[in-house]
């Protein structure tokens, strides 16, 4: 089953960083922060509203048009998807950079970078509704 | 992955290494298992708390980051304020950071000879000059030593200019709302020149066995937000306890002379939540947001926005709940909350535990009613029940330990008491300042009786509402409070948050410590909590605590209580009673040579 998944909401976001971990279960089978498609960030100080941050699944997305290998491939519905044989190699990342919106990060472990594959979990464990999420047509 | 990671850090030197113990953390699972035995390494016989070698210890726990509600980190360290066991538990960012960087424990000795920063990041320590950071609050600290985007996971841990003083009950506040609160790590740290501690975590923590994992964490996730276990403390938040105490009579107020407060109603959780309330926020891996954030507004200069008022108001966010509303609210006879939030947030950004300075100004306000104290003394300050903004001046005089006066002060209330007068009503127990709970026995005797003299120890607070209904001997409160401290020791051993122990029954926790590959019976979880307490008494006991010669404060008998005012001669009758069972577990509550005095005094009688 796959979502749409929109970061519909950051405001209300307390910081309990229940989708991070989630999305590191579901990824990975681990808990670290580092590799996850999901972001909660503080802003210099926790008096400040925490950032949410996640894919947009974007039509015309920066970091495929900024990978040379043709590695990242644009999915019809959206968002993209990656052939991991053809990113390894890169060193440059600039599909990291690339992304406006810093919703994509590095795996330090494998060296490619992380990708959402619509699971949901982070709206699903999230207490405050900050997402909103839809379940996609097959 | 079990944690194993003990990282040591000489101030002085500024030197650090790891010491690899996994036996410690497999015998004692980490949080005040491990941090007791490490006191017992590390603290000196009778060591002055302000001395280089007396260690500050921090642990965390096998589960920290793991599953929901695990997030607190536990300090242990000798207590200038009782001058005995210093043990503290707060929240934020602190215990995941630490976890993310390998260590389950930090022991930090020796002392700095200018104002310090110590950094850990993943293995990487260092202990770095930061004079510019001296004089700070810790909100300020905060935005300085944060980093803009870290990965992984940060936390920023400081004192105030109360810790930099060495007032006696200074705290270390971490990730601006949390807080090591009570019994003077500030003053420990200050002592140390340590202002800030710094730690950032990129690693991670892998899962045995994901899959069996996953659908735990969402059971105790379901639990934890959509069930009632935990709606007080998402909803209202803990201040919900002002309205409820107030209706059983048992809402200590004006120095614990009054038990309702005839201005409850405007520092209820719910005037709180309609006038002040601003966001909620967690500690990371705790979906409850129990800490509720009230707006500060303070006008800057109406000349500059033309007069209009909402232009020129800046927002300040202060964390409430109910300990910090009881000690600088109905305790002090304030009834406005807006008021109760702006001395709050003054403790704050002085890094002051709430619950002592209250406990302070409540003494001083009867002190001066009674003339005990001099005018000279206090000067124009004349504290009254109600009066914020003199209440406002004199913690600020404390924090700057202006003269001899508030120098004394600084030292809490029982040595205020002890120099002054007034010791019938200085409302101290083993020399902490007690929450606020006038609910009859089980407090008074569990605050007493608990290792680091808090009513997070043992529940008595909970016993005694429980127990007014259904007419629990005196006897069988003393009994559950010895086993609710053991058992507490186990959780706090994780470190869990108190709020969640509910969510936490044995069943749990055994099948969570399973899933890691940390087996443990009940039988052995309960044996290691008496074992956890036991190391700790006798550490209490060798610094010179005898709980034979400690009194319940006489304050805390003349006040009403849901029971009516208890009988003191009961409230000894429990104690020995406590001392008794806690004897056949085989602890002495009496260092050898003292008990020895004391059968030699005996025997010449006879």
């Amino acid at each position: 089953m796959r979502f749409h998944i929109e970061v519909e909401r950051p405001e209300r976001c307390i910081g309990c960083y229940s989708c991070v971990y989630a999305c590191s279960r579901h990824l990975y089978g681990t808990l670290d922060p580092t590799r996850v498609a999901v972001f909660v960030r503080v802003n210099k100080s926790l008096e400040n509203p925490f950032s949410v941050v996640a894919c947009r699944f974007c039509t015309r997305p920066e970091c495929v048009l900024a990978c040379p290998q043709g590695a990242l491939e644009i999915l019809p519905e959206g968002g993209v998807t990656l052939t991991a044989s053809k990113c390894a190699g890169c060193k440059n990342f600039d599909c990291i950079a690339a992304c406006k919106l810093g919703a994509l990060t590095l795996d330090r472990r494998t060296k490619v970078p992380v990708i959402c594959d619509r699971c949901g979990d982070c709206a699903k464990f999230c207490p405050h509704d900050v997402f909103r999420y839809e379940e996609m047509k097959a | 992955m079990t944690l194993r990671q003990v990282l040591h850090i000489d101030l002085a030197q500024k030197e650090s290494h790891v010491d690899d113990r996994p036996e410690l953390f497999d015998t004692y699972l980490g949080g005040a298992g491990v941090a007791s035995k490490l006191l017992e390494e590390e603290c000196p016989p009778r060591v002055d708390p302000f001395s280089p070698e007396a260690p500050v210890i921090f642990a965390i726990g096998p589960l920290t980051g793991l599953l929901p509600s695990i997030v607190k980190t536990v300090a242990m360290f000798k207590s200038p304020l009782t001058g005995n066991l210093g043990e503290s538990h707060c929240g934020g960012h602190f215990a995941t950071a630490l976890r993310f960087s390998g260590l389950g424990a930090v022991v930090v000795k020796g002392a700095a000879d200018v104002p310090s920063l110590l950094r850990i990041e993943d293995s990487n320590v260092g202990v770095e000059a930061a004079s510019s950071l001296w004089g700070l609050s810790p909100l300020q600290v905060e935005k300085a030593l944060r980093s803009p985007n870290p990965l992984g996971m940060e936390s920023v841990a400081s004192i105030g200019i109360a810790g930099e003083n060495g007032i006696y009950y200074s705290g270390m506040i971490t990730d601006r709302y949390h807080h090591f609160g009570r019994l003077g790590l500030g003053a420990v740290m200050g002592g140390k020149k340590l202002k800030a501690i710094k730690i950032h975590g990129t690693g991670d923590i892998p899962l045995e066995r994901p899959i069996e994992f996953k659908d735990f964490y969402e059971e105790i996730h379901r639990r934890v937000v959509q069930t009632e276990e935990m709606r007080k403390y998402h909803d209202l938040g803990t201040p919900v306890n002002v309205m409820m105490l107030n209706e059983m009579g048992a809402l200590p107020t004006k120095n614990f002379t009054q038990s309702r407060f005839e201005k409850a109603e405007g520092i209820s959780g719910e005037r709180f939540l309609e006038a002040l309330l601003e966001r909620k926020i967690s500690c990371p891996g705790c979906p409850v947001g129990c800490i509720h954030l009230g707006g500060l507004r303070t006008g800057f200069n109406p000349e500059h926005e033309l007069g209009r008022r909402e232009a020129f108001e800046e927002l300040e966010l202060v964390p409430y709940n109910y300990e910090p509303i009881f000690a600088l609210g109905s305790n002090l006879g304030i009834g406005d909350a807006s008021s109760v939030l702006r001395l709050i947030g003054q403790c704050e950004r002085l890094g002051m535990d709430a619950i002592m300075t209250g406990s302070v100004l409540a003494w001083l306000t009867e002190a001066v009613e009674k003339n005990v104290i001099r005018q000279q003394e206090i000067g124009d300050l004349q504290p009254r029940w109600g009066d914020a903004h003199t209440y406002s001046q004199i913690i600020e005089n404390i924090a700057l330990m202006k003269n001899q006066f508030y120098k004394r002060l600084a030292l809490g209330t029982s040595a205020a008491a002890e120099k002054y007068g007034g010791k019938d009503f200085a409302v101290s127990i083993a020399k902490n300042s007690p929450a606020g709970y006038a609910t009859g026995y089980g407090f008074a005797v569990g605050t007493l009786v608990a290792a680091r003299h808090s009513h997070l120890s043992n529940m008595g607070y909970s016993i005694d509402q429980k127990t007014v209904k259904s007419n629990l001997l005196l006897e069988q409160i003393v009994e559950k409070i010895a086993d609710e401290e053991d058992w507490l020791y186990v959780y706090y051993s994780l470190v869990g948050c108190y709020f969640a122990r509910g969510v936490y029954d044995e069943e749990t926790i055994i099948k969570a410590l399973d899933l890691i590959g940390l087996p443990k019976t009940g039988k052995e979880l309960r044996n290691l909590g008496n074992e956890i307490f036991q190391r700790l008494y006798r550490f209490k006991v060798r610094e010179g605590f005898n709980l034979a010669k400690e009194e319940i404060p006489k304050r805390m008998t003349e006040i009403e209580t849901p029971y009516g005012r208890l009988d003191p001669r009961r409230l000894r009758e429990m104690v020995q009673h406590y001392i008794r069972l806690r004897e056949r577990q085989g602890l002495h509550l009496r260092r050898e040579d003292e008990a020895l005095t004391e059968l030699l005094s005996t025997t010449a009688e006879t």
